[in-house]
């Protein structure tokens, strides 16, 4: 019971705090994009459009106002969950986010699944091996995969798997002849919801290879710190009391070990999942992935200011959530945190 | 410590991977060829399915498969009937007698009428919509209905490209009662054309699928299904066609186009279209002189950088238009001599000590090769005497630079006119009034303006001819290059090519 009121506690707590960090980041957001040498107005007519057009869509999109006006109506609107509408797509920004948005949850929480089991697997075998022969080569191959970016682990599976091997598809959520079931917007969802368990698994098909690119990307930070965690760990006296105790290395390492030092770790993926969360651009225009990212891209490409202004703030609200949530875990998984 | 795989986990682990491996492959996907479908791997997607909303060039092709323009292009790139089987632009270019097709129906099944023309062209643009089209039909006051199948364009002042317009940007004819009943919003979503395929499923940025519209009036594809997957990146889109993910696709680096070309079962095209690479010059700074201007474009070895950056394919210009287009002048050729170049800025003044120096913009990304070509006109420049800082620019700037005088004196640019209409390539691109070039000379300016009201299409042509030469002779435009489309299709798969890159599944067929 307490352990709930505590986490009640927290989420009041961080909702109220979200609530100033979001006004200042859609302020710096607006002052920004304003300040670029981009005229939405004229971005928003054709070419052969003329200067007095021009003039005219500007006046009409409040461009001439002053910045705090701007930004004041925009404030206004956004409270009536108007973000506003895209320049170059010419549709509103919430039904064009609203409609990738999902495609890219799923992939970010599938890919930091992978990503934690990676992570896990191999910080827990690198702290098995430690004193050895095989830690200097896990060591090794841990910061070659650190080293290499997601983008390229894109393009090294593509060509294994998709070219070499033809193994698995690598363009868009499903191939051609599968019915894409609309409920929630989550395909894998949808497609179990439905009932439609080939798409589901095409699906899961597709996500295959951008989901590893992006997990393998961020799994050795995971690894490398759950390792010094079990390090750490491991010098305490609970440690040896558990020995002492006769309990098995199996069971001190779950029980006790990775019980206290999984916190760092938990953090580190919280972060992650963040940084993972805004980081799919590239990945989703390798494999032709319907998500934010690509939405992004096109948004950068064509100056589209609402767009990236509307993601912008899309971004900063996941990972207030993420953050919420990390801390929630951390309470329930430490119980001295509760005390406190 | 050491890590053991005990029996039980080793079963447990194949155990696992013996479902995950059955599970996938009951949903394999299919590298499997079928004859009545074909799937195109194309680099970018439609902004909207309204096609009447934003002209984007390389979205054509795919508007042209759900919908109709009034009129068509040959391979060649000729005007040709489609749904207006007759048209005369008047001598004095403000109107334009028609008559339109009587067969044609739209995917709902609600046939074409002169209506839907009216509101196509008139009705929708006055109604406040922000319709790109709107700014090309600016001089269109009316659309007079003479009959079920006749009416007039009229319009406020000549205007001598109507008929190529209507085989252009953003010119496809849409319903004027589907429209009406669903709203602009919901039309986008499911859009309805005459075209020879109706759209049954789409995912932006993912996939576009099209089904044959057996109710036709042209043509009757003979592909039956059409598959287009958006794929952005250049070498997923190379992975692709390779692994057979796709039957063909567009655009891929030239190096990888001419390896594609020589594995088995594909073929690869290099082929030049209706693109300019270019550079928009400015009349004052660094560019005051001509004899600077020349200089800088005497010292291109436009060879060389087709042979470098397009295999050679892309056709070194002389003036701004493409071979082919009635603008074209095949027997005139601006010289590559940087002898010439360099006696030039001597004879101005300038020497090593007082070099004439400019800046040149340039995209990175936005056309193939084009940060390297900049950077390869900057080395050819310095050959000859010429100091040049080169700076990048994002193509979404460009118009917003140009229309606050804050370009420098060259930038190196992509211009695409399917049509190959003079007026489009010359015409737009040293009209002082419009944002495209970055030149504001007005003896040229004056040309120009004075073209674009003449409607007896052969003192046009000539007209266009001669100051296109004139404007490369007094280094108000450097043409370089004709762009080139790189394409890769499997070797069974036809196609029909277009003189202006259009690839469109109904010319398509299996052998």
């Amino acid at each position: 019971m307490r352990m709930f009121a505590t986490i009640a506690k927290l989420l009041v707590k961080r909702v109220l705090t979200a609530i100033p960090i979001l006004l200042i980041v859609s302020a710096l957001l607006f002052c920004i994009l304003r300040i670029l040498p981009v005229d939405p107005a004229a971005m928003s007519l054709p070419p052969n459009a003329t200067v007095q057009e021009v003039e005219a869509m500007r006046a009409e999109m409040g461009l001439n106002l002053p910045l705090y006006q701007q930004y004041g109506i925009w404030l206004n609107k956004l409270f009536h969950g108007d973000i506003g509408r895209s320049i170059h797509f010419r549709q509103d920004v919430t039904s064009l986010i609203g409609s990738t948005l999902p495609a890219t949850i799923e992939l970010a929480v599938i890919a930091m699944g992978v990503a934690t089991v990676f992570g896990l697997a191999g910080g827990l075998f690198l702290f098995y091996v430690r004193g050895t022969r095989a830690e200097a080569a896990m060591d090794f191959l841990s910061i070659l995969l650190l080293s290499l970016p997601e983008f390229l682990w894109s393009l090294f599976l593509l060509l294994i798997f998709g070219v070499f091997f033809e193994v698995l598809p690598f363009t868009g959520r499903l191939s051609p002849g599968f019915e894409r079931p609309v409920v929630t917007g989550f395909l894998l969802l949808d497609s179990l919801i439905t009932g439609k368990i080939p798409t589901f698994l095409n699906a899961l098909e597709h996500m295959i290879l951008p989901c590893l690119a992006l997990g393998i990307a961020l799994s050795p930070s995971l690894m490398r710190v759950l390792r010094s965690s079990l390090l750490d760990a491991y010098q305490d006296d609970y440690i040896q009391q558990a020995r002492l105790r006769g309990l098995s290395e199996k069971r001190i390492l779950i029980r006790h070990g990775l019980k206290n030092a999984i916190l760092p770790t938990l953090s580190l993926m919280g972060v992650q999942f963040g940084f993972l969360f805004g980081g799919t651009l590239l990945v989703e225009i390798i494999y032709s992935y319907p998500g934010m990212g690509n939405l992004m891209v096109d948004a950068i490409r064509n100056a589209d200011l609402p767009i990236i202004q509307g993601a912008g703030l899309t971004y900063c609200i996941a990972v207030l959530v993420i953050s919420i949530v990390v801390d929630s875990l951390y309470l329930i998984l430490n119980p001295k945190l509760r005390v406190r | 410590m050491t890590f053991e795989i005990d029996r039980r986990n080793l079963l447990q682990m194949l155990g696992l991977a013996a479902v995950s491996g059955s599970a996938l492959s009951q949903a394999s996907f299919a590298f499997a060829q079928e004859t009545d479908s074909v799937t195109i791997g194309w680099p970018s997607d439609v902004p909207s399915w309204d096609p009447n909303l934003r002209f984007v060039p390389d979205a054509q092709p795919l508007f042209k498969m759900v919908f109709d323009q009034p009129l068509d292009q040959s391979p060649d790139l000729k005007l040709i009937p489609n749904l207006i089987t007759k048209w005369e632009l008047k001598s004095d270019g403000l109107s334009m007698p028609f008559e339109i097709r009587s067969d044609v129906k739209f995917h709902n099944g609600d046939p074409m009428t002169m209506e839907d023309f009216r509101y196509t062209f008139v009705e929708r643009i006055k109604s406040g919509l922000k319709l790109d089209i709107a700014n090309s039909w600016r001089t269109l006051t009316d659309i007079e209905i003479l009959s079920p199948t006749s009416g007039v364009m009229k319009f406020s002042a000549p205007t001598p490209t109507a008929p190529q317009w209507l085989a252009f940007l953003g010119s496809y004819l849409v319903p004027k009662k589907y429209v009406e009943s669903v709203g602009p919003e919901e039309f986008a979503k499911k859009p309805v054309g005459t075209g020879p395929y109706k759209l049954v499923d789409y995912q932006m940025n993912s996939r576009i699928v099209l089904e044959r519209n057996d109710d036709y009036f042209g043509t009757k594809p003979k592909i039956k299904r059409v598959t287009i997957d958006i794929i952005k990146d250049p070498s997923a889109r190379t992975a692709a066609i390779q692994s057979g993910q796709v039957d063909l696709t567009v655009n891929i680096p030239v190096r990888e186009a001419e390896r594609l070309g020589k594995t088995e079962g594909l073929t690869a095209e290099i082929n030049p279209f209706t693109r300019l690479i270019l550079l928009q010059m400015r009349n004052d700074m660094g560019f005051t002189d001509k004899a600077v201007r020349l200089a800088a474009h005497h010292a291109i070895d436009k060879a060389a950088l087709s042979k470098a950056f397009y295999g050679g394919a892309a056709v070194p210009l002389s003036v701004p238009a493409t071979p082919g287009t009635p603008g074209y002048l095949p027997d005139y050729k601006f010289a590559y001599d940087p002898e010439l170049s360099k006696k030039l800025l001597a004879d101005a003044g300038y020497t090593a000590d007082k070099p004439a120096t400019f800046k040149l913009a340039a995209t990175n990304g936005q056309f193939p090769s084009d940060f390297d070509i900049a950077r390869a006109l900057v080395q050819m420049w310095q050959k000859v005497g010429l100091k040049v800082e080169l700076e990048q620019i994002e193509y979404s700037k460009y118009f917003e630079l140009n229309r606050g005088g804050k370009l420098p004196e060259a930038t190196l640019y992509s211009f695409d006119n399917a049509t190959g209409d003079p007026e489009i390539f010359s015409g737009y691109l040293m009209n002082p009034k419009m944002p495209f070039g970055a030149w504001k000379g007005q003896e040229i300016g004056d040309k120009i303006l004075k073209l674009f009201v003449e409607p007896v299409y052969e003192k046009r042509i000539a007209g266009y001819k001669a100051v296109a030469q004139e404007a490369v002779e007094t280094g108000a435009n450097i043409p370089i290059l004709q762009s080139v489309q790189t394409l890769v299709r499997k070797k069974n798969l036809n196609y029909v090519k277009y003189g202006n890159a259009w690839v469109l599944g109904s010319t398509m067929s299996w052998s």
